[in-house]
């Protein structure tokens, strides 16, 4: 691989593994949130967390790229605290792939925490365990194979993100040039050579990712362990 | 939990462990409103069909119901000394609501609710961890509940009885000041249900620890339970002792709540006879006979009951008979049934219950406050083996 390369598998990367840290931090209230939800507006919630995976990333990266521009207001606070421009900075991409890859991991959590019920959360307050005692002791671990799901989901799928990184990022070397714009960039220069190294090793390591995901969710290598853990991947 | 400081009131010496009950919660096509304090002395039972509200008065008094308007509070032991504390568990006029993890109450679901990503061991841990001012000792409950040899089993290879017992075992190691039981044998073979419920009983006495025993099983909680709770649609139908109850159960004539009979609990005179019979003391004259065995050895008191259908009457003493049981008494009350006349008869202070046919009936022709004789085979005397 060449140096250009290398560095926007870095970018990818560090891009991805922070993407994905940041979508456990918020997407796991918001699954319990939504799992728990019994309110009618809980449709409305869930279509804004799906919408995502059927709008197209140029539609999502259009509007965020308004949203990160100076003029406006999201765009303007950032460049008040940081006094750095949002669009076409490494901030911007990772929050577009958090916003394009939130229903992967919302989706699988929020099915395992339905799925998990309120009975052993009941059993372990009589037990004298409170709410964050019970998420740590009783969820988190029967619902790991779901974290694990959504973890590598997210990644995976951040990895693979074009449209909306292309309009909001560019492509600037270092910053926002990941893998999937230099593969772009040296499909257009005709240097297909270099084109195909990148498309293999994507190709590759996602389907390594996801045959992991799939072995970890094995009901067979489950069913002693844990009971209530959600089996299939979307 | 702020709040629970200045709920906590002493209370005058004398009383003895209370639940006070006055609370209502609605459903849609439900409601249970229930006014009673229920003294906490051994194991009370809570009966009725299904659907009667015995699950959400337990749940009520777990926490876990929380839409209900009223007041809860717990008068139990304290901890440094042993004089009796009441706690406030909820209180709707006030907005107060105890978390069910501050109430110190511990309830056994129907299916035992194990953690299934912890051992045995680990389940029972679960419970030690999180238990302040531990007093009981780990191996002591294990023992009790006779889980040594399953400490180390995941808990989902383990039969329906062992799950219940390691459910009890970690209920009680969280040291409730009272333990709820919500059908906890309704899933299991009669085997275990045996051994379950002499755990029960064996566990309450070591540990004098309350308990709220539901079922809709009658059988069940006579054979561990002082006192009965019946409940129907929502609301308190009986509440005392449990013969007393079971005897007033009698006149609703129900089939599907109680099989009619006369519920006892007597002195053993005599293990055996000699002939494998038993004897109990009925009264300064008169005595039961029942079918003898090895468990009654170890108890100076029997709990049995004897089916109104199972005892018949004579007008005269019968001698050539083969049954052993023949009791003398004054008939107190006739109802009559379709076909069945419902007979309540003393025998001394006991009142006994019978049914007979409506045909016996005209044939016998008998009156209120006519003298009888009871009589009823060795083996018509039902026990429950401890």
């Amino acid at each position: 691989m060449i140096n250009s390369d290398l560095q926007a598998l870095v970018t990818t990367l560090e891009m991805a593994a922070l993407t994905t840290l940041i979508l456990l931090i918020i997407g796991t209230p918001l699954a319990w949130y939504l799992a728990k939800m019994t309110s009618r507006f809980k449709v409305i919630i869930e279509a804004v967390v799906a919408l995502p995976l059927v709008l197209p990333p140029t539609v999502l990266g259009f509007y965020l790229l308004i949203a990160f521009s100076p003029e406006y207001l999201p765009g303007q606070l950032w460049q008040q605290t940081t006094g750095q421009q949002l669009a076409f900075s490494f901030s911007a991409i990772v929050i577009g792939s958090v916003l394009y890859s939130l229903p992967f991991v919302v989706q699988p959590l929020q099915k395992a925490f339905e799925q998990l019920g309120d009975s052993l959360l009941e059993a372990g307050a009589l037990l004298g365990a409170g709410p964050i005692d019970r998420f740590f002791s009783i969820v988190l671990p029967l619902t790991k194979a779901s974290f694990i799901t959504a973890a590598s989901l997210g990644f995976a799928h951040t990895v693979g993100e074009f449209g909306v990184i292309l309009m909001i990022g560019g492509n600037i070397p270092g910053e926002t040039r990941v893998l999937s714009i230099a593969l772009f960039d040296h499909v257009e220069a005709f240097d297909y050579a270099r084109a195909h190294l990148l498309a293999i090793s994507l190709l590759i390591g996602s389907m390594v990712l996801l045959a992991a995901i799939y072995w970890l969710n094995l009901p067979k290598r489950n069913n002693n362990k844990n009971l209530n853990q959600v089996r299939s991947i979307k | 939990m702020m709040m629970s400081n200045a709920k906590l009131n002493k209370v005058p010496a004398g009383d003895c462990p209370q639940l006070d009950i006055n609370i209502r919660v609605s459903y849609q096509q439900f409601e249970l409103a229930i006014n009673l304090p229920i003294p906490l002395k051994g194991i009370t039972g809570i009966f009725g069909h299904s659907a009667s509200g015995k699950s959400t008065l337990l749940r009520a008094i777990a926490g876990l119901e929380k839409t209900l308007i009223g007041d809860i509070t717990l008068t139990s032991d304290g901890v440094a000394d042993k004089a009796l504390v009441s706690k406030t568990l909820v209180n709707s006029e006030q907005g107060y609501y105890l978390k069910p993890e501050a109430r110190q109450i511990g309830l056994v679901f129907q299916n035992s609710r194990l953690f299934g990503h912890l051992s045995v061991l680990g389940n029972l841990e679960f419970s030690v961890k999180r238990c302040k001012n531990r007093q009981l000792d780990l191996n002591e409950v294990i023992e009790l509940t006779e889980l040594t040899t399953l400490l180390e089993h995941q808990v989902n290879q383990l039969s329906g009885g062992q799950q219940q017992r390691v459910a009890l075992a970690r209920a009680i190691l969280a040291e409730p000041k009272l333990l709820l039981l919500d059908e906890p044998l309704s899933a299991l073979d009669q085997h275990s249900k045996t051994q379950l419920l002499k755990m029960m009983l064996n566990i309450q006495k070591k540990l004098n620890l309350p308990m709220l025993y539901v079922s809709h099983s009658l059988d069940e909680l006579q054979q561990v339970c002082d006192t009965l709770l019946v409940l129907a649609k929502g609301k308190v139908v009986n509440f005392g002792n449990i013969h007393q109850i079971i005897h007033q159960l009698n006149n609703f004539d129900d089939p599907t709540l109680i099989h009619q009979q006369t519920s006892l609990s007597l002195p053993i005179k005599q293990f055996n006879n000699g002939h494998g019979l038993a004897v109990l003391a009925l009264n300064a004259e008169q005595d039961i006979y029942l079918t003898s065995d090895k468990a009654f050895e170890n108890q100076t008191q029997l709990r049995c009951f004897i089916l109104a259908s199972d005892i018949s009457i004579a007008l005269t003493e019968p001698s050539n008979s083969s049954i052993v049981n023949h009791l003398f008494g004054t008939i107190k009350q006739i109802s009559h049934r379709k076909n069945k006349v419902l007979l309540t008869i003393n025998c001394g202070s006991q009142e006994f219950f019978v049914t007979i046919s409506a045909f016996s009936q005209q044939k016998l022709s008998l009156n209120s406050r006519q003298q009888v004789y009871l009589q009823f085979k060795a083996s018509a005397v039902r026990t429950f083996i401890h």
